[in-house]
């Protein structure tokens, strides 16, 4: 029963919501590198949404192109995440590895994605008037992986769906807590590096003179 | 060096040279993103006209123009409680100040701030601030006197303060009072007060949507003490050609809808539009530390339909075309020809605007330069529906600013119309016009189509086909095996 292989199990998990992932973790099945792949993935869809989105919907400054912004979007704001769910769910009583919430959440998102590169090309052969596709099509990806989330996190930590909401909404705080930290860090370190560097300056000048 | 070469620099000298565009300041226009990006001048200062100039003495802060049709500019001369006319060629001018009233005794003019002249009845006109009254005249003949309303609709506290004047084609007269906020006062033409046109909607801002809830928890007792938000004011007024009547407020505290295209109705025709009316980025002043925004003084609707917006803050006057798409920026706060101290007043007139200064006590002539006219008449071709003419102007206009955005458009629109979709699509790439370029797509989309529906169609059909056949393949390959 249930022998499939890695592609098969994204397969079978996105199409099953309610009982996908409770297979996948009864085989203990899951690749954490195809979980990366859809991670990168991710990545590059929300760079071409922006960028190469159907220039009658969306026209962008080529001005202004920053990579890392899209890199926080999604790969930065999935690993707080993981991080934050694992944290939240370890007190919790939640079954579940950083390893395996990695993975999980990682398949989750296999419809948003799709989403993302269909409508990203759907949005080139579309014009304005027939934007309720495009509409169609981001509601979809967006509430079928939201469901997907719910049962892969109901599955990953084997919790009642009114524990797993709560852990999930938890889990959105823990991560606001980690990004302000984040932020605040990084604050600091450049003020840091900015003192040194004066006092480097400073040096140098004494020496000159 | 041979005899011919010569003649070069002497053949150049002979050559017409057409009015070169060398301005003191920088040219500059808005690009799709609010940038403000290097443009080429679409008006230059001629001449600056002062009242020794013509020979009636030096202006004192005037404060409003208009130019009649014969091309008389009429000037309020504030300072001098007088009224200015100028002939055509702005050389000589005579002065009004003393009129006959209906009675037959003699009266005079008091700081009149406003000025307009009907085109039906040729009937003056005069907002006379100082004396709290509009006289209407026919020549030195006072017809009508308006004063300060006896209507309920009119607060009997309030003094009537008059500052701009106009009159529609049907002889309604709307006046500007500067503390009434509930718009222009309007009269009949036989001078009965009818209420008020134009008023402006107070703008929801963080602070009023916080009054608003206040006033929702308090008792009717702590709201009576409350203050009232009330809009601001509109500042001038124009109309235009058709008969719709324009109007653009001054304040520190509205910055949306400080121009109005309003309808008989009162409804303002520009909510649809996303025009920011003057500078599109707040100016910072770097030795007041202040942050300036535009406030939109004066108003003038061209003959062909084109919008001036006169910016007190900057001293900037800012031209759109009918659908107000930004085409020209010019005058600065300088002490140059073409920069100003305090303007007040705008007006144009064929290929000129005509800008007064208060502080400079005088009136700067603006003159439409080679690429002024050249995008005008683009403009017109495009309006008069002569959309060939139009694209062989708008490649031109590109020749003189190869970032000329209402060229691009212009072209794109062009180019649509005659069937090029690629190109189209291309230009509205170029303006980074989503609209033009959806407009474009569409077309070229449908004729796509019409040649390679079939052969999609196909495709469709042979994906379908082979799917099932592999499909049919699959599942038998797999009974095989078990």
């Amino acid at each position: 029963m249930m022998e499939l292989t890695t592609l098969q199990w994204v397969k079978h998990t996105v199409t099953h919501p309610f009982v996908g992932f409770e297979d996948m973790r009864w085989k203990k099945s899951g690749s954490f590198r195809l979980a990366s792949v859809i991670l990168l993935l991710w990545f590059i869809a929300a760079v071409l949404y922006e960028r190469a989105y159907g220039f009658q919907f969306k026209a962008v400054p080529d001005r202004v192109f920053n990579i890392v912004h899209y890199f926080v979007q999604t790969v930065v704001v999935f690993l707080t995440w993981v991080i934050g769910n694992w944290s939240v769910c370890t007190l919790l009583d939640g079954e579940g590895t950083l390893r395996r919430i990695y993975i999980y959440s990682a398949y989750a998102l296999v419809p948003y994605i799709a989403s993302r590169y269909l409508e990203t090309f759907l949005s080139h052969i579309l014009i304005r008037d027939e934007v309720v596709f495009l509409e169609g099509v981001r509601l979809i990806g967006i509430c079928w992986s939201a469901l997907l989330l719910v049962s892969a996190m109901k599955a990953v930590h084997q919790y009642s769906i009114g524990r797993t909401v709560l852990a999930m909404l938890l889990t959105v705080a823990a991560m606001a807590v980690m990004l302000f930290l984040m932020v605040l860090v990084l604050a600091i370190f450049q003020q840091m590096a900015m003192f040194l560097y004066a006092i480097y300056t400073e040096i140098a000048y004494r020496i000159q003179v | 060096m041979q005899k011919w070469m010569y003649a070069i620099p002497a053949l150049l000298l002979i050559s017409p040279m057409p009015v070169q565009a060398k301005e003191h300041y920088d040219v500059y226009s808005y690009d799709r993103w609010s940038e403000p990006v290097p443009s080429q001048a679409g008006y230059t200062a001629v001449r600056a006209v002062t009242g020794e100039d013509l020979g009636i003495g030096a202006f004192s802060e005037p404060s409003d123009l208009f130019m009649d049709e014969g091309g008389r500019l009429w000037i309020a001369d504030t300072g001098n409680d007088r009224i200015v006319r100028t002939d055509a060629g702005l050389q000589t001018a005579d002065v009004l100040n003393s009129f006959c009233m209906p009675d037959g005794s003699e009266t005079h003019l008091s700081a009149p701030e406003g000025i307009y002249v009907s085109k039906e009845t040729g009937l003056i006109y005069i907002a006379d601030s100082g004396n709290s009254r509009v006289l209407i005249c026919d020549d030195a003949q006072v017809q009508i006197i308006l004063t300060k309303p006896d209507s309920v609709l009119f607060s009997q506290d309030l003094n009537f303060q008059p500052q701009k004047v106009l009159a529609d084609k049907a002889g309604n007269v709307y006046v500007v009072l500067s503390n009434i906020t509930t718009g222009a006062a309007m009269f009949s033409p036989e001078g009965e007060f009818m209420g008020y046109y134009g008023a402006n909607a107070v703008q929801s801002t963080p602070k009023i949507a916080m009054k608003r809830f206040r006033s929702l928890l308090s008792t009717e007792e702590m709201r009576s003490s409350q203050s009232r938000t009330v809009p601001s004011g509109i500042t001038n007024l124009d109309a235009d050609a058709e008969g719709f009547l324009y109007t653009c407020s001054a304040s520190v505290s509205q910055t949306q809808d400080t121009v109005k295209k309003v309808n008989p109705a009162g409804d303002n025709l520009f909510t649809s539009l996303h025009t920011v009316w003057g500078d599109q980025q707040p100016v910072y002043d770097i030795t007041t530390r202040r942050q300036y925004q535009p406030m939109i003084s004066d108003i003038d609707i061209a003959e062909d339909g084109s919008i001036n917006c006169l910016d007190r803050t900057t001293g900037r006057v800012f031209q759109y075309n009918k659908e107000g798409e930004l085409l020209f920026i010019f005058g600065s706060l300088s002490e140059q020809l073409g920069g100003f101290r305090e303007v007040t007043a705008l007006e144009s007139f064929g290929t000129q605007v005509y800008v007064a200064d208060d502080r400079k006590h005088s009136v700067t002539i603006f003159e439409e330069t080679d690429f002024g006219a050249l995008v005008h008449e683009a403009t017109a071709c495009n309006t008069a529906g002569n959309d060939d003419d139009a694209l062989e102007l708008w490649y031109a206009a590109l020749q003189y600013d190869g970032n000329y955005r209402p060229a691009f458009l212009g072209i794109s629109a062009g180019l649509l119309i005659q069937g090029d979709y690629r190109e189209a699509m291309r230009y509205a790439k170029l303006a980074d016009s989503s609209y033009y370029y959806d407009r474009a797509f569409s077309c070229y989309r449908r004729e796509w189509m019409k040649i390679h529906g079939g052969e999609m169609l196909a495709a469709v059909l042979v994906l379908i086909v082979a799917g099932f056949l592999l499909h049919l393949y699959r599942t038998h390959r797999k009974e095989r095996t078990t």
